[in-house]
């Protein structure tokens, strides 16, 4: 089951945390901000340890929407 | 001049020399194990009044960022949750007590490590994309991997080596100055200098004028060239003072601290040979090994915030103008977050701890160091067969108060 989530572009400095504990989902883009590459690219217990690991918050999980 | 003439390893030797690097300022003569007495103290209550050399009862003074600071009340936090809100609350906790002006002198108490809030991200954001995930190839295979393999070509035939001065000890700094484009000859200069940074400024001072003339692929060259939007929308770019305060500032919190840090970490796996015989077949198992060592002994167990106004952190309160020292080395092992936190073990679920910091000014560099300590240890592993400790010699202990570390790692192989 893949989690959902979103990340706040105001909230990323860059830190690249969540691509460390999540890579298979995160990326950055040219600014260095965080953007979700592949929401299915983890486990959904390994996304929730990137959201954690965030140091500003910029990081959400969303509640899922079709049972998937 | 190739670069092994340069690394000369008794210029290195002299340089780095352990007895200095292992900052008396900083409680370098601490030599005992302060985790104990940290554990007493997260168990007796998460925030105490007092500084966090003082709780540990280390007997002398010791400097770090947020100390003397002799007028102020001084408390310390253990626990891993006093520290999660005290880093997500930069305003409250402060980097430093009063704003940065960018257009004094330079250095590291004029960087982006003394800012806040929206000046913070304005300066960090020029520089991030130099220090992400994907760039860790770019400093690979432009620096580090020469560094780490002419360092090695200086001991592989002797059979024996002393791993703490003679290979870690380089790398970070040469890392960092190869990133600024500086040569490897001039980079030990700038090492030499690191006390005296009005010397280092003069150094850089060509450097810069040479990259606002002809920008390269370096760092200096993404600081001539970055703009910075001011708070009224109008972009600048970075004056010369600017850039040695970042130069500076990259200098000071990236050296030192992977030297150290990669110490740790070699210590870690040589005192458990058979883990080091698992890595060696299975690199995958390199990168768990060197998160743990930066949760169960990060080189830096303490950093520092300024209380803004009135507060109450997990039930203690903190009057506006007080320090508040953030023991991370003792949150890094609260039972509450980790099981059996004082185990060294590399098949924990992968979780972030506080090694690099938290909140905003979380480590810039962490990616680099890193590649740095996995470039530096593999290459290790695969060109010294049966790497071990010395037998005869002297085993590494590790020590220091703000900056620990080990003392000599004194290996055989082959
Ligand atoms: C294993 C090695 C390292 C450790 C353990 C480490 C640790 C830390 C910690 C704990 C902080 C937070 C300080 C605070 O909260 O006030 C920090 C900040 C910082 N580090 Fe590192 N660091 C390491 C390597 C590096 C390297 C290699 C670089 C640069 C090349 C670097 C550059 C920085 C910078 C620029 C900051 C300030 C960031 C800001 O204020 O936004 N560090 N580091
Ligand atoms: S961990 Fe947070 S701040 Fe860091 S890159 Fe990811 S979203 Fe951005």
């Amino acid at each position: 089951m893949a989690a959902r989530v979103a990340v706040d572009r105001a909230l990323c400095l860059g830190s690249g945390m969540c691509l460390v504990y999540a890579p298979g989902t995160f990326e950055h883009d040219d600014q260095a901000k965080a953007v979700v590459r592949e929401p299915a690219g983890d486990p959904a217990d390994v996304v929730e340890t990137a959201v954690e690991a965030c140091p500003t918050g910029a990081l959400s999980l969303l509640p899922e929407q079709d049972g998937a | 001049m190739t670069e092994t003439q340069v690394l000369d390893r008794e210029r290195i030797r002299t340089l780095f020399d352990l007895r200095s690097s292992y900052n008396a300022r900083a409680g370098g003569d601490f030599t005992a194990d302060p985790y104990p007495a940290w554990r007493r103290l997260r168990e007796s209550g998460p925030v105490h009044e007092g500084t966090v050399h003082e709780l540990t009862g280390y007997p002398g003074t010791a400097l770090f960022q947020g100390l003397p600071e002799p007028d102020r009340p001084h408390y310390s936090a253990f626990s891993h949750a006093a520290l999660d809100q005290a880093y997500r609350n930069p305003e409250v906790f402060a980097s430093s007590p009063e704003a940065v002006d960018t257009t004094t002198v330079s250095g590291v108490t004029n960087s982006m490590l003394s800012m806040g809030g929206d000046q913070h991200r304005r300066y960090r954001a020029l520089v991030q994309p130099s220090f992400v995930p994907a760039k860790a190839r770019w400093w690979i295979t432009n620096w580090i991997e020469e560094t780490v393999h002419s360092l090695i070509d200086g001991f592989a035939g002797e059979g024996r080596a002393e791993l703490n001065v003679d290979f870690c000890a380089a790398i970070p700094v040469l890392t960092i100055t190869g990133g600024f484009g500086i040569p490897v000859g001039q980079a030990l200069d700038m090492r030499e200098a690191l006390n005296r940074p009005m010397e280092i400024v003069e150094m850089l001072r060509p450097v810069v004028a040479a990259r606002r003339e002809a920008p390269q692929d370096d760092l200096i060259s993404v600081l001539v060239e970055a703009e910075l939007k001011d708070e009224d929308g109008t972009t600048h770019r970075l004056s010369d003072a600017e850039i040695y305060s970042f130069a500076l500032l990259l200098l000071f919190a990236g050296s030192g601290t992977t030297w150290k840090q990669m110490g740790i970490t070699l210590t870690a796996l040589l005192q458990r040979p058979e883990l080091l015989a698992q890595i060696k077949d299975d690199r995958s198992k390199l990168r768990p090994a060197i998160e743990e060592a930066l949760r169960w002994m990060p080189t830096d167990p303490m950093f520092s915030r300024f209380v803004t106004r009135d507060v109450e952190l997990e039930g203690t309160r903190l009057p506006e103008g007080s320090v508040l020292h953030l023991c991370l080395g003792a949150a890094n092992r609260d039972p509450a977050r980790w099981d059996r936190p004082d185990e060294y073990d590399i098949t924990r679920p992968m979780r972030a701890s506080f090694a690099f910091g938290g909140g905003p000014h979380i480590c810039l560099g962490m990616h680099v160091a890193r590649a740095e300590i996995s470039t530096g240890i593999g290459a290790l592993l695969d060109r010294l067969p049966n790497l071990r400790l010395d037998p005869d010699a002297e085993p590494p202990r590790y020590i220091g108060m703000y900056e620990r570390g080990v003392t000599e790692i004194p290996v055989v192989f082959g």
